[in-house]
């Protein structure tokens, strides 16, 4: 029994990573540095099935299962840039909470800047277009007739 | 300087109603994944009531689909029917697979008895092989040809057109 459970573990087969990115890069990690390295690389992942969490935050199976091969990876040596290469060939770029500089992607980097700058100038002329231009002449103000009257009494009280 | 905000305004308007506009227009099924037009992840996984190894290589020559699915999951209810149909169709052409994952061989098994089946179900164990083959969420189908590269990929369950369509892409 135990022997035919050996057997069937041997012809199971999942894909493997070297199958994407080759043969590990770094120096395989274990204990606490192995944990602290899970985590920062679960950080930058982001889970497929959750609302804009990371893989290293979400307590979803998926989550569970992809820290869990970001584990095994370190662990066999691979670097964060390869495992994070191995999630990006099968999920897209979508998997990194972090977008890469490059493409229409760019434009996530660019367009806050782009519309600070733009607002900034906008400010600056308008501020500019003001102070420039001449003061409102400001208009003779029709006398009040109740003031008028109060003038005539004082005047004719001086006279 | 009214007419020049209004004219920004509108240019504005009219880039972010296009970018929409062709976004909307897309079927959120056809996801386009980075896998099309690349070889299939290989993998050999252990078959649902049988316990044999079951290797999506010996299926090479002919078109495969691999259907992930998991019990717990109403569309994949849904779509069984009409992939057990379309399995039994299309035998020996072309070769339907079913991969389980994040579920219990007992449950797996006892739903198969219940509702039927016409092809081989392999369990995932620790969802490794849906990760390979970036899978989000469950039903997703994906259509590899007779050279082991996958064609097109589907999220959702699916239906007898959804099937025959992409069917008809990974015959040619």
């Amino acid at each position: 029994m135990i022997l035919a459970t050996l057997l069937l573990m041997l012809q199971l087969k999942v894909p493997d990573a070297a199958q994407f990115v080759g043969a590990p890069q770094g120096r395989p990690l274990a204990g606490q540095e192995l944990l602290l390295r899970t985590d920062q690389v679960g950080s930058l992942l982001r889970c497929p099935v959750c609302q804009g969490m990371s893989v290293a935050d979400s307590r979803a199976e998926m989550a569970v299962n992809m820290k869990g091969q970001v584990r095994e990876l370190l662990e066999r040596g691979y670097t964060e840039e390869q495992i994070l290469q191995y999630f990006e060939l099968s999920y897209g770029q979508f998997v990194l909470l972090k977008p890469k500089f490059e493409g229409v992607t760019s434009m996530v980097w660019l367009l806050p800047a782009i519309a600070l700058l733009l607002g900034a100038a906008i400010v600056y002329f308008t501020l500019r277009k003001l102070s420039k231009a001449p003061p409102a002449p400001v208009a003779p103000q029709p006398e009040d007739e109740y003031m008028a009257r109060v003038r005539d009494l004082v005047s004719g009280e001086k006279s | 300087m009214n007419r020049t905000v209004l004219l920004v305004g509108i240019v504005i308007s009219a880039v972010l109603v296009g970018i929409l506009s062709v976004g909307l227009g897309k079927n959120p099924n056809e996801i386009r994944s980075p896998l099309i037009g690349k070889p299939a992840p290989s993998f050999a996984l252990k078959e649902v009531g049988t316990g044999r190894t079951v290797d999506v290589a010996d299926f090479k020559g002919k078109p495969v689909v691999v259907n992930f699915w998991a019990t717990w999951c109403g569309p994949c209810w849904e779509e069984h029917p009409v992939l057990v149909a379309n399995a039994r169709m299309m035998q020996p052409n072309v070769q339907f697979l079913g991969v389980v994952f994040q579920d219990t061989e007992e449950k797996i098994l006892s739903f198969l008895q219940q509702r039927g089946s016409a092809y081989p179900t392999v369990v995932d164990e620790k969802g490794k092989t849906a990760i390979a083959y970036g899978v989000g969420g469950v039903p997703e189908t994906f259509f590899i040809d007779r050279n082991g590269v996958i064609v097109a990929k589907y999220n959702g369950p699916m239906n007898a057109d959804a099937i025959r369509a992409h069917l008809d892409k990974v015959m040619r």
